[in-house]
């Protein structure tokens, strides 16, 4: 497991503390009944703060699963930001 | 952030009693809720904290529809656009310059509207309020630079309005000022976030603001005395060896600072801080540098004086012994390193800080700390009463243990005067105040909340008798507290407390012969537990039953009146039902 996937598990364990590491591997908007829009905003909150990074809320459409954060994190690396160096 | 979801996602122990706040506020309370239930959490350990919100956009009507009994505090955050819709930037109705005076008068009745709301609500519920934090958008006609008429307008309407509303016992008001110290108003608004979610604080704002309101809504004990030290403290130089002229706390003598502690000491002791003093010094030395006009706070301001040459911490224990307080409830201040540390071994729980002399920043930021040790939410008159009371006491011990007659002889010849306060309203901070200090003489050493004391209130049958002394010495203030429930015949004490500067002089007895006499009992059922800390009134009881009791007392008026020593007090009785 990578970094940025651990704290990423990390990330969303805290908005859904139910799930296991698996589940939240698998987690997206349309199978995660509790992934309403007040916790997608708390995840980009969430993930904001622990990869110092700047999300667009107007993205937040596109952030619609674990493995979408996951693309999204590894773009912005690509693009010079800190996600993927911390 | 993730510590406060993480640090909410732990379990709740389900013995805990429950602590409900409800949020209101008119934007979407997202990140506040989560800050503000990870703080209350963090502050109130043994609780289940929950915190409830009401509808985005109702920030008066989710207060108007608030079922008071149903939590224990009401945190409520205005921001500009809970005064009127346009003066924030999700709705859009127009500003033109035509639009102004109607914005304004409609913000001047929203407030007028929320006045009489939390006017209302704060008489069942503790309420905390934290006025506008945002800027206001730039709707107004001047050049950003100067300040426009509506503008101010709008901003005296706020201002009057925490003005106000700061004066009610049961609200808090957040200081701005201390908010602007921890979140800059520049890095508070979150445009992008308010415009897409509703959310228009940034995170670091959310975060500092609901810190503010968990520190108001769980309020951390106070401390009740401070032990100054004097050279190079309360003044510059060593008394000594500079003489009575030769200490200074002035601007020409560069030693101002020292004259700002003096003067903050003595707005302590004017707010009924206790204080004394330890300092190493030659008696009559002090005596005559207390002597000098342009001290800034005067020699009857503080007691006692231990000025001596032995160990600090052996004056500490004789001023702790003298106010009779714990040492947790005390702050010890003095210049030299080696002291504190002296005394900190001592009295591992006294709040001991070294007074950084000639570091203007850091004695400023020490009159800062202070404030948060003493800073009362509302002055009573018991305050100005407090350190005389305590000298009365201290020379009342030493005239009773010098005393030549009887005890009963010296009660008789004491001229006590005793007032008792019949009420069924929740209105007497002194008396809230008591019952949640008072260990010695303390019934059961339950401590109230706010909630719980004003929901008390709300049971017809429910009393508060709050009672006061005086004698030749000098009054000692309103000095014992009893709260209960009177049904036919048989009253029940579940409170009841007393402080310890009133011992000895048959109060007790006096309060339980009121309950007989005037509010007619055949029999009181007292809600008593012995404590680690209340045997004063464990001899009390054992003196009216013979021993000491392990639970529940029932007094019946026989017993009582068999067992109760002579009474010589003068009584006056105030009756408010």
């Amino acid at each position: 497991m990578s970094e940025l996937e651990s704290r990423l598990i990390r990330c969303f364990s805290s908005v859904f503390p139910a799930l296991t590491p698996e589940e939240i591997r698998a987690a997206s908007a349309e199978s995660l009944a509790a992934w309403d829009s007040l916790a997608a905003v708390t995840l980009v909150a969430v993930v904001q703060q622990e990869f110092s990074v700047q999300i667009d809320l107007l993205d937040l459409p596109e952030l619609d699963s674990f493995e979408a954060f996951q693309t999204y994190l590894r773009r912005l690396a690509a693009c010079g930001g800190a996600a993927g160096s911390q | 952030m993730i510590e406060a979801l993480e640090l909410l996602a732990q379990p709740f122990s389900k013995e805990d009693p429950e602590f409900r706040v409800f949020l209101a506020c008119g934007f979407t309370p997202l990140h506040v809720r989560t800050f503000l239930a990870a703080e209350l959490r963090i502050r109130l350990p043994q609780h289940r904290v929950g915190v409830s919100t009401g509808l985005f956009g109702d920030l008066i009507g989710n207060i108007e529809r608030l079922e008071p009994s149903g939590v224990h505090a009401l945190a409520v955050v205005v921001e500009w656009e809970d005064l009127d819709p346009r003066l924030g930037i999700r709705r859009l109705g127009g500003w033109r310059p035509s639009n102004l005076p109607d914005i304004a008068e409609s913000a001047e009745q929203a407030t007028a509207r929320l006045q009489r709301v939390l006017l209302k609500v704060s008489r069942l519920v503790p309420t905390v309020v934290c006025m506008p934090t945002l800027p206001l958008p730039p709707l107004f006609w001047t050049a950003p630079d100067r300040a426009a008429y509506f503008e101010l307008h709008l901003h005296q309407a706020v201002a009057s309005l925490a003005a106000s509303l700061s004066e009610q016992p049961g609200i808090q008001i957040a200081n701005a000022q201390l908010l602007g110290e921890v979140s800059p108003p520049n890095q508070r608004f979150d445009l992008k976030s308010d415009v897409i979610t509703g959310f228009p604080y940034t995170l670091p704002h959310a975060s500092r603001l609901s810190g503010l309101l968990a520190r108001l809504i769980a309020n951390q004990p106070l401390k009740k005395g401070l032990i100054t030290d004097l050279d190079d403290t309360l003044w510059a130089g060593i008394l000594g060896e500079d003489g009575v002229n030769g200490i200074s706390w002035h601007l020409g003598s560069q030693t101002h600072m020292h004259g700002l502690y003096q003067q903050f000491a003595a707005s302590l002791a004017g707010a009924g801080v206790l204080i004394g003093v330890a300092s190493k010094n030659d008696p009559a030395l002090v005596e005559q540098a207390f002597e000098r006009s342009d001290l800034l706070i005067a020699r009857s301001d503080i007691f006692p004086f231990e000025v001596h040459w032995s160990r600090k911490s052996e004056s500490v224990k004789r001023i702790l012994d003298t106010w009779n307080v714990g040492a947790d409830s005390v702050v010890f201040i003095d210049d030299s390193p080696m002291e504190v540390a002296e005394v900190k071994a001592a009295f591992p729980e006294l709040e001991c800080i070294v007074f950084p002399k000639s570091d203007y920043q850091r004695i400023w930021d020490l009159l800062k700390d202070l404030r948060h040790f003493f800073g009362k939410p509302l002055l009573t008159e018991d305050d100005s009463l407090r350190l005389g009371s305590i000298r009365n006491a201290s020379e009342w011990r030493e005239s009773i243990q010098s005393a030549a007659s009887s005890s009963d002889d010296f009660l008789r010849a004491a001229g006590a005067v005793i007032s008792f306060s019949l009420t069924r309203e929740s209105s007497d901070a002194r008396a809230f105040e008591l019952i949640n200090k008072t260990n010695q003489f303390n019934l059961n050493g339950k401590r109230l909340s706010e909630s719980e004391w004003l929901n008390f209130f709300s049971d017809p049958t429910a009393f508060l008798l709050v009672v006061s002394y005086e004698d030749k010495y000098g009054p000692l203030g309103k000095i014992a507290v009893l709260m209960g429930k009177s049904n036919d015949c048989r009253i029940w004490v579940n409170t009841w407390v007393m402080s310890c500067r009133a011992f000895s002089r048959r109060v007790e007895y006096q309060c339980l012969r009121y309950l007989f006499e005037d509010i007619a009992a055949d029999a009181i059922v007292f809600d008593y537990q012995p404590t680690s800390r209340n045997g004063p009134l464990q001899e009390f009881f054992a003196s009216l039953l013979g021993d000491p009791p392990a639970g529940e007392v029932c007094l019946s008026r026989e017993l009582f009146s068999k067992n109760a020593p002579p009474l010589f007090h003068h009584i006056r009785k105030a009756v408010h039902v």
